[in-house]
């Protein structure tokens, strides 16, 4: 009836290369991480002993958000050392994921299976690592599959569980979350943009008026996705530092 | 081995064309067509994103943990070591002028206690002059009074006694004259006195 | 599931079907039923979650902030049930 022609998934997510390998979803990695790396070299700049303002002022916040918010709330005060890792994860996954909402940009780099899964994988990584480290190999997978405090009879039950959901399923939910909850919001944007603009130019100009109304929730999910961002690299962290927390100090 | 190929072609027309495997030549040309009209998977991971990514969250999470981080965080715990210090010096200025404050108050309160004390031994110095004045003045106006009060009894009875006389005198000649025989100078006397008695009343 | 995603095959216009377009037709249809059904335990699930993390808040505002951080964790957890229904949607539907 309105002629909408919407493209498959495929097209909304095909980049030409600017050079060789390199897409869109790359230019957007590297300019997350530059990005990072160069504001948080100008808050390093600034004098250290004044009121923080500017740039080291939106730093220090970050840094404290992370502290206050993700490392304190979930490891407590011994893991405070992780905080660096849990804040280049938490700034990258953002600026990642901001892109989808930037103009000209619209594409969150993170709607493509590659960056999470990477992200994922190594953190699935460093937990296990840190919990050998800290409990031994033994130890680490003891305290995993043989969880103290159940009866010996539902270990039967409880180990293939606990070894699915340790080792199989939290690298795979990590990354299918981001993943999925980013390419959903773009396509979501995509959807309604689609179907405004086909509205609009209709063919039948009583329904040109009736473009506003997928435009107006355009709007909304638009900001919507603003939220959708700061959440996802929040819970990706959070979720991150849990397992850590969770290998590194198993009683907890 | 037979492969069957069908083609859709226009409205109706299905054609099917069956192909030995050793010939495999249709299959790869439509294979490429929609290669190159697909674009990506959606789901799988490329290797291209994978390495630009991996290696920018790699050097980013470097960068960050090795140079920035520690910078920016003693930074930070500097600047809030030096508030505290500035806190704590400032508090210790804070109770240094309560001590000098306490101090002072209570010197002023030495001081106003002497001050206190002084006024109160003028004022009785003072008070025990006016007293003895005061006694003093009382005294002489006593022993005027009473040096008034002897003179004014000794003229009151010198006077009475002149009356007394005169009476007396006048009584007994009348009585003399009357009776002819003088009256007996005690009885007279008594009879004035009770009637001077009774008219001083 | 099946038996639905064949209703849906047959009421499409039958014309000139290969057995790629009856995959497509079947893929479609049961890729839809696929997140839709899997939206519906997670939604009710999130929506308890949440009213009862609101409750605790408001019964215990000095415990917001740990409340707040413990009901992010389960909606994520919960929420995930959901996300791999649209991952099998997309799976289903394009690739």
């Amino acid at each position: 009836m309105f002629a909408l022609e919407f493209p498959p998934i495929n097209e909304i997510l095909r980049w030409r290369e600017v050079a060789p390998s390199l897409n869109k979803v790359g230019i957007i990695a590297v300019a997350a991480a530059l990005i990072a790396i160069v504001v948080f070299i100008l808050a390093t700049r600034q004098d250290h002993r004044k009121a923080p303002t500017g740039v080291r002022n939106f730093a220090e916040t970050t840094v404290e958000f992370v502290e206050n918010g993700i490392v304190m709330q979930t490891m407590g005060r011994d893991g405070l050392g992780w905080t660096p890792f849990l804040l280049s994860l938490f700034v990258f996954i953002y600026l990642c994921n901001a892109p989808g909402i930037i103009p000209i940009l619209q594409m969150p780099a993170t709607a493509r299976m590659a960056i999470p899964a990477f992200l994922s994988i190594l953190v699935w990584v460093i937990y296990n690592g840190a919990g050998i480290k800290h409990q031994g190999f033994g130890g680490y997978f003891k305290s995993v599959l043989f969880p103290p405090g159940v009866p010996k009879a539902l270990y039967a039950l409880v180990t293939p569980i606990e070894f699915i959901s340790t080792i199989i399923v939290r690298p795979f939910s990590l990354m299918v979350r981001l993943f999925a909850n980013m390419l959903a919001g773009h396509i979501l944007l995509v959807t309604f943009a689609l179907l405004s603009e086909a509205l609009f130019q209709a063919r039948d100009k009583v329904l040109v008026p009736f473009g506003v109304l997928p435009m107006f929730m355009l709007i909304f999910l638009t900001g919507f996705e603003v939220l959708v961002a700061f959440l996802q690299a929040y819970i990706f962290t959070i979720l991150t530092a849990v397992y850590i927390g969770g290998a590194v100090h198993p009683e907890h | 081995m037979l492969t069957a190929v069908i083609t859709h072609r226009g409205e109706n027309s299905v054609q099917v064309k069956l192909v030995g495997q050793s010939t495999g030549l249709v299959t790869p040309k439509i294979e490429a067509e929609e290669g190159q009209d697909m674009g990506p998977n959606p789901i799988a991971p490329e290797g291209k994103e994978l390495l630009w990514g991996g290696l920018s969250f790699v050097v980013m999470a470097v960068a960050i943990r090795y140079f920035l981080f520690p910078k920016l965080k003693k930074g930070m715990d500097d600047r809030y070591a030096g508030i505290r210090a500035d806190h704590e010096s400032a508090e210790a200025t804070t109770a240094a002028a309560r001590g000098d404050v306490a101090e002072y108050e209570k010197a002023l309160v030495a001081v106003r206690a002497e001050a206190a004390a002084k006024v109160d031994a003028a004022r009785q110095t003072l008070d025990s002059e006016r007293q003895a004045a005061i006694n003093e003045l009382n005294s002489r106006i006593a022993a005027r009074r009473s040096e008034a009060d002897a003179a004014l009894s000794a003229a009151r009875e010198a006077n009475r006694s002149q009356i007394t006389a005169a009476v007396s005198a006048v009584v007994t000649r009348a009585t003399e004259l009357s009776v002819g025989r003088a009256p007996d100078a005690a009885v007279v006397e008594r009879a004035i006195a009770d009637a001077m008695a009774g008219g001083s009343r | 599931m099946e038996a639905l995603a064949r209703l849906a095959a047959e009421t499409v216009d039958t014309v000139a079907k290969t057995a790629a377009d009856e995959k497509n037709i079947a893929a479609a249809a049961s890729a839809g039923f696929a997140y839709g059904l899997a939206a519906i335990g997670p939604g009710i699930g999130i929506g308890y979650l949440v009213g009862q993390a609101v409750s605790a808040m408001a019964r215990q505002p000095e415990a917001a902030g740990m409340v707040r951080t413990t009901m992010f964790l389960g909606i994520a957890f919960t929420e995930a049930l959901a996300l791999i229904g649209f991952v099998v949607f997309i799976l289903l539907k394009f690739a």
